[in-house]
């Protein structure tokens, strides 16, 4: 698999089966192995409770709130090792976490969620330039940037999430499911917008999502996770292609009912 | 090696919904209730009625604010108001020659109704701005005993209480009257101990985690609202007018004031939130603490040969009991009851190794 | 029909009123970073104006040394607190963040009145108690110094939320997690909080101090400074403002007239009442936000 062979200067993240443990009792992760290369554009997928947001946690130091830690294994950071360190020290290094269901901050106007987030360095014109640059992004969000961030649409919210991390200056995106609960049209539009800061920018992004079908549209690579590990990693043409994805995540493949896979029962093991 | 087990584990519903599923439980409580029917034999009444008899009646306080405040997730501010109704109340029926039984009833049912009135509150809204009404209700129920000579005797004044009888027999022997604290406690345990046990029970933890979720259950949390406030103010009702007929043989605005909230509050959170064991234990501390500090601080002046000056010695109880409230709340938020649960798993499996359940 | 008098009574009560904007403000800047409800501030008002009584006093300095420096100790004691007590407790249900804060309350004023002595202390700003009359109406001057005082502090307050730490503190208060997610330090910008509360209760303090004496009742100014906060909006310090104005006003002309029916007493029943009735009617206050819950 190419992804093995490649040199680890290439690697922007690297986890080295992590396990994670909740309240000290629950295995919430039992190896989990990921590599994103720089610049790229990486998918985790799995169903609900699977423990792809539990990993996005662990990287970006969110684990702590919810009396989560890393048991074993190291997550390390354009190759350095990121051990114990706060939150917002990561973000500081680069990595910014999008948190799913949105959770912008409903009081405060777009605008000023979008200097909430900015580092404490930036001079008042990098700040206005930046968000500029993000108004640019996102049109929508312009015309709304007064009124409370509560009152915006879910789409708007979503696009107001990325936008404020995207003033963290981060060199690693990690979106958690940013197309829950959005129309399609609204889901291809953001998805589009990441995919053009990937592109200008060479921004590392790692999308975690259920929705396979739009994520394996713009990433390269995937890796999908059942209960709590990685069971298979592909680059995304071949998951697509692949006929247990298309069973269980894309909706059955050619020539399968939906009425013939609901009674299917999961007896397939995965290869761990 | 003490409980000799090797955890709880139950293969029946009957068992699960045991009291006591672990018989040394069992043993202890059933010994601990012998003993306190033996109290007045052992203990000399000086002790029996100045100290295990208050003890007794506040830790039947503490459990009535624990069901409302600790199971129910409703924070209350005001619970010595609601033991003043009761208190006063019932003296009153009592003065007017209503027998002490149908007294207490009374007080009881007096205090459920205007207990209740807080519950309208509680519909409304929750945490702060609950305890905040509460709070003020508090100073209201200060406000109206200061002011009313009518109920109260007005501020300086003070109402005796008739002498206590119960079933037409008087009851002045320091044994009864600590009989009928020691009764009374024991049946707001079995009662609180029952409570958990069913569905009424559930239903206001449901509640108190989350209502408007346990609303879509079909929990209707206003009706548990109500029915926790109701409750655990009737219990308040009875243990005030005990309190007024066994201890202090006289009602004072200034027993039920704010400060009196406040310490059965730091009875509950000291204890553990809902914990029952847990209230005996906070009751205990709270009421010893004060005590026990003078007594450490003058003794400790003694030997550091330090003046300390009345001035200091009438707040440092205050600065003592405030203090343990905030180690407590850092150290262990879930009270005694959780030390003492803690200590109950660890024996229980001694010397065998520990595993969560 | 006085209406000299009345007008007296209502600028009176409306400068007493800001008095209590004073302590209200104190809860509101907690409250507004970290939607933690502050039940010591009483306890650090006082223990601010002891601060500045035991240079001034004790140690013979010049108010205009011995306050400054009372600032810069509360500051850090007010961190400290945070740091120590509450830090532990943050995500804990609200009612143990409340019994901390009572506990504090205690602690506090237990402390401070074993260290200081209970008996009442004078606090001398050096404004003088001559009559000021305005027309008819004769003003208190030392309420127009701490009126003037409570809207400086507003005007400051103001700025500093449109300010970047401002900001972040607001955001804070939104959403702890989405905070830490975009590397704002939750923890930093609370402490952050405590510490210009109590800078706010030295100011508080010093002026009650000035108004009623320091001693142990200055941290019963809390259910009043509640009152006007819940009043105007936990989060909003243009609450503050209004509220106390509106609640000195109420309390001044309402207890006037009660107090003939009910014989005395009657200011603390009128706070309780008005306490009752926002929660009931209108819980957010007059300023304050809706607080939404999700399922």
């Amino acid at each position: 698999m190419a992804q093995n062979e490649k040199n680890p200067d290439e690697l922007i993240l690297s986890l080295n089966s992590i396990e994670v443990m909740y309240d000290s009792v629950l295995l919430a992760i039992k190896g989990v192995s990921i590599e994103v290369p720089r610049g790229g554009m990486i998918a985790l997928l799995g169903s609900n409770g699977a423990g792809k947001s539990t990993t996005l946690k662990a990287i970006s130091g969110l684990l702590k709130a919810e009396r989560g830690k890393v048991s074993r294994g190291d997550i390390r950071f354009d190759g350095k090792p990121i051990g114990d360190i706060p939150p917002q020290d990561r973000v500081e290094m680069g990595i910014c976490h999008v948190i799913e269901g949105r959770r912008v901050f409903e009081h405060l106007t777009p605008d000023e969620n979008l200097e909430a987030a900015a580092p404490m360095s930036m001079s008042r014109r990098e700040i206005a330039s930046e968000k500029e640059r993000m108004y640019e992004y996102f049109p929508r969000l312009a015309d709304r940037k007064s009124s409370q961030s509560g009152y915006l649409s879910g789409g708007e919210q979503q696009m107001l999430a990325i936008g404020r991390a995207l003033m963290t200056q981060p060199r690693l995106l990690m979106l958690d499911e940013p197309s829950l609960g959005l129309a399609p049209f609204l889901v291809a539009e953001i998805f589009g917008i990441i995919q053009r800061i990937n592109k200008e920018q060479g921004l590392s992004v790692l999308l975690v999502e259920q929705n396979a079908v739009a994520a394996l549209e713009i990433v390269s690579h995937g890796y999908l996770i059942e209960n709590g590990r990685v069971v298979m990693h592909d680059t995304a043409e071949s998951l697509k292609k692949n006929s247990d994805i298309q069973e269980f995540y894309l909706g059955g493949g050619e020539g399968k009912k939906f009425e013939d896979i609901k009674h299917y029962s999961r007896r397939k093991r995965w290869l761990s | 090696m003490f409980y000799r087990l090797s955890g709880v584990h139950h293969n029946s519903y009957k068992s699960d919904s045991k009291m006591f599923p672990v018989r040394t439980d069992r043993n202890a409580i059933i010994f601990f209730l012998l003993l306190g029917l033996a109290a007045p034999f052992l203990i000399p009444s000086l002790y029996l009625n100045g100290y295990v008899l208050p003890w007794l009646i506040w830790t039947a306080a503490v459990l009535g604010l624990n069901l409302v405040t600790g199971w129910a997730g409703q924070l209350h501010l005001g619970y010595g108001a609601v033991m003043a109704v009761g208190a006063y109340s019932a003296v009153h029926a009592a003065k007017f020659g209503i027998p002490w039984e149908f007294a207490l009833l009374i007080g009881g049912l007096a205090s459920s109704v205007i207990g209740s009135l807080f519950a309208f509150t509680a519909l409304r809204v929750k945490g702060l701005y609950l305890a905040l009404t509460t709070l003020a209700m508090q100073f209201v129920m200060d406000w109206v005993l200061t002011h009313s000579p009518a109920i109260s005797g007005g501020s300086h004044a003070s109402l005796q209480a008739p002498t206590f009888a119960l079933l037409g027999q008087d009851i002045t022997s320091d044994a009864g009257l600590y009989y009928v604290a020691f009764g009374w406690c024991v049946l707001v345990t079995i009662f609180m101990l029952n409570l958990k046990r069913t569905g009424l029970g559930r239903a206001l933890v449901a509640v108190r985690e989350k209502d408007f979720a346990a609303a879509i259950l079909g929990v209707n949390s206003f009706y548990y609202k109500v029915i926790a406030f109701a409750a655990s103010s009737f219990i308040a009702g009875i243990t005030g007018a005990l309190l007024v007929a066994t201890f202090y043989f006289l009602a004072a605005p200034e027993q039920f004031a704010v400060h009196v909230s406040i310490q059965v509050l730091a009875m509950v959170i000291i204890g553990g939130l809902g914990s029952i064991i847990g209230s005996y234990m906070g009751a205990a501390l709270i009421l010893l603490m004060p005590g026990l500090v003078n007594q450490v601080f003058s003794a400790s002046a003694d030997v550091l040969g330090l003046e300390i000056g009345v001035e200091t010695l009438a707040h440092i109880p205050n600065a003592a009991y405030g203090a343990l409230i905030v180690i407590f709340l850092m150290v262990e938020p879930l009270g005694l009851g959780k030390l003492y649960a803690n200590i109950r798993d660890y024996l229980m499996v001694w010397p065998f190794d520990q595993h969560k359940k | 029909m006085d209406w000299i008098f009345l007008s007296e009574l209502t600028v009176n009560g409306a400068l007493t009123g800001l008095l209590y904007s004073l302590v209200a403000i104190g809860l509101v800047l907690i409250y507004k970073s970290s939607a933690v409800p502050n039940l010591a501030q009483g306890a650090l008002t006082m223990l601010g104006a002891y601060v500045v009584l035991a240079f001034s006093d004790n140690l013979g300095w010049p108010l205009w040394v011995a306050i400054p420096l009372a600032v810069v100790i509360m500051f850090f004691v007010g961190i400290g607190i945070e740091r120590v007590a509450l830090r532990r407790l943050a995500g804990r249900p609200i009612v143990m963040i409340l019994m901390m804060t009572m506990g504090l309350d205690i602690f506090l004023r237990g402390t401070t009145l074993a260290i200081w002595g209970g008996s009442s202390r004078s606090l001398n700003l050096g404004v003088s108690y001559d009559p000021f009359f305005v027309g008819d109406m004769l003003l208190s001057r030392i309420h127009l110094v701490g009126a003037a005082v409570a809207i400086a502090i507003f005007i400051a307050s103001v700025l500093f939320f449109r300010t970047r730490m401002g900001i972040r503190l607001r955001a804070i208060s939104d959403d702890y997690l989405a905070s830490w997610s975009v590397g704002i330090s939750v923890e930093g910008g609370v402490a952050l909080s405590w510490g210009l509360a109590s800078i706010v209760a030295v100011a508080t303090g010093v002026i009650w101090g000035e108004v009623q004496g320091v001693d142990q009742s200055l941290s019963l100014l809390l259910l009043k400074g509640l009152t006007v906060a819940v009043l105007g909006g936990l989060d909003s310090i243009l609450g503050a403002i209004v509220a106390g104005i509106i609640l000195g006003i109420m309390e001044s002309v309402g207890s006037f007239y009660l107090d003939a029916l009910v014989g005395g007493g009657s200011r603390d029943l009128i706070v309780a009442g008005v306490l009752i009735l926002t929660v009931m009617i209108r819980p957010h206050g007059l300023f304050g936000r809706h607080d939404i819950e999700r399922i």
